[in-house]
Parts: structure tokens; C-alpha cells; sequence
């Protein structure tokens, strides 16, 4: 998992790129957490492969982080196979996504 | 080429790793479309992690994949104590996000998105396979 850290507009935005699961989950939340700060953050998943349990574990802490600190909270660019695991774990109804960056500044 | 996999490894979360590697490559060996490939990588690393984090006293965890026409089969061998992952309750999906327990998901994607799936225990192994939609796009 490589995580490559940017700006868009205020927001900071991750580029995560590989698999976020068992392995690699941990050392993705250090990095993550340390990024989150108000007025938010977008995480481009668009180049990540898979999100097992261990991954989406990170997905859900980073969202109530961000809502303990009044940041805005999105990801961007899930994958067929990522949406799916997202669709049947119902985190598809609690994290917002969106299908482009500009969608996800904009929103 | 052939359309079986066979790995015996030591249990530990580093192991993980080189076992989804050596799926992934199997998948694209075989062709597999890519949601029957993540479907594969995904369920092999919820139930691998299983044993990894939990099975105390196992000194191993064995993986055999094998495709036929329609379905990939996947079967994960261990040593440790007896334990059915399928023997737990299902996970609450439709809570909010403050209510929303972390954990429980793994077991409620085997359930999803296998075809098939069994435990048994035998000679002092717990072994589980599952079957999965060889043809899953």
C-alpha cells in the first residue's frame, strides 16, 4: 500500500494505491490519521484493488474522526470490486463517495 | 500452467501478504474476471487473518485453490483450536455510523459473496472451503 499526499483546493487529498487489507491496514491508519485535519480530506481509492474487513475498519474511524473534528470526509474513484464490499458491509450509506475528485471538492 | 495452488505457511500477519500475492498472480494466470479474482483475494484475507490473529498454538495454515468450469474452490487448513467461523452472528450492516460496531465483517462477506461455504474439523485441523463464481465480472 503506498499513500502519496496532495492538496485540492483546502482539501487534502490521499492517493492510496494497492490492496488496504490485513497487512498493510495498520501503518494506512497512522498515515491517514495524521492527514485528517478540518476542513477535510478526500481519499482517492481509485488505484486500490481490494478493501478487506481490516481496511474498511480504517475507512469507518477516519469517517467518525473527521465528524469528532468537524472535517468533511469523502472517497473517490471505488472500484467495481471495492464497491461491492462496500454495498454489502451498508458502508456505501455512510460514507459518502463520488466518482471524481472535482465531485468530491465540489460536493 | 497449471489451475492448482498449493501453499503451507507459518501463521503470521506477514504470511498474509505472500499469500494474496501468490493468489493475485493465480488469478491472472487463470484469467479470472475481476470480481471473481477480488472476490478470492478478499475471503482469502478475512479467513487467513482469522487464524492469524486468533488461532493460538497453531504452527501453520495451509491454502489449496483450484478452478473448475464454473467455480474456483478455496480451502484453508490450520492447526489451531477448534473454531467454525460460520457460528457467529451475522453483522449489523444497517447501523448508523455511531452505532456501528468495528468487526464481525469478515464472516458476513463469506456469507455474501461465496457460493458455497463449510467448515469441518478432522484430525485435529480446522478446514473450511468455500466455492466461488468462477465467471464473476
Amino acid at each position: 500500500m503506498q499513500i502519496t499526499s496532495s492538496k485540492s483546493g483546502a482539501l487534502n487529498v490521499a492517493t492510496l494505491e494497492g490492496r488496504l487489507d490485513t497487512a498493510t491496514a495498520a501503518e494506512a491508519e497512522a498515515t491517514l490519521i495524521g492527514m485528517l485535519a478540518a476542513p477535510g480530506m478526500v481519499l482517492d481509492m481509485t488505484q486500490v484493488r481490494y478493501v478487506s474487513s481490516a481496511g474498511l475498519r480504517i475507512l469507518l474511524k477516519l469517517a467518525k474522526e473527521a465528524k469528532a473534528k468537524g472535517a468533511a470526509y469523502s472517497l473517490v474513484g471505488l472500484q467495481p470490486a471495492v464497491r461491492e464490499v462496500f454495498e454489502i458491509s451498508g458502508f456505501d450509506k455512510i460514507i459518502p463517495s463520488y466518482a471524481t475528485l472535482a465531485e468530491a471538492v465540489a460536493a | 500452467m497449471t489451475d492448482t495452488l498449493h501453499l503451507r505457511l507459518a501463521p503470521e500477519a506477514a504470511q498474509v501478504t505472500t499469500l494474496l500475492d501468490a493468489l493475485e498472480a493465480y488469478a491472472e494466470a487463470q484469467e479470472l474476471p475481476m470480481k471473481a479474482a477480488s472476490r478470492l483475494v478478499l475471503l482469502a484475507d478475512e479467513l487467513a487473518a482469522n487464524v492469524v490473529m486468533h488461532a493460538r498454538g497453531a504452527t501453520f495454515f495451509a491454502v489449496d485453490v483450484s478452478r473448475g468450469p464454473d467455480a474456483v474452490t478455496f480451502t484453508l487448513t490450520d492447526d489451531g483450536p477448534e473454531y467454525d467461523p460460520l457460528g457467529r452472528g451475522e453483522a449489523n450492516t444497517s447501523a448508523s455510523l455511531e452505532e456501528r460496531a468495528l468487526g464481525g465483517l469478515g464472516v458476513h462477506f463469506v456469507e455474501k459473496l461465496a457460493s458455497s461455504s463449510h467448515w469441518r474439523r478432522e484430525g485435529g485441523h480446522n478446514i473450511f472451503t468455500i466455492t466461488l463464481d468462477a465467471a464473476a465480472e
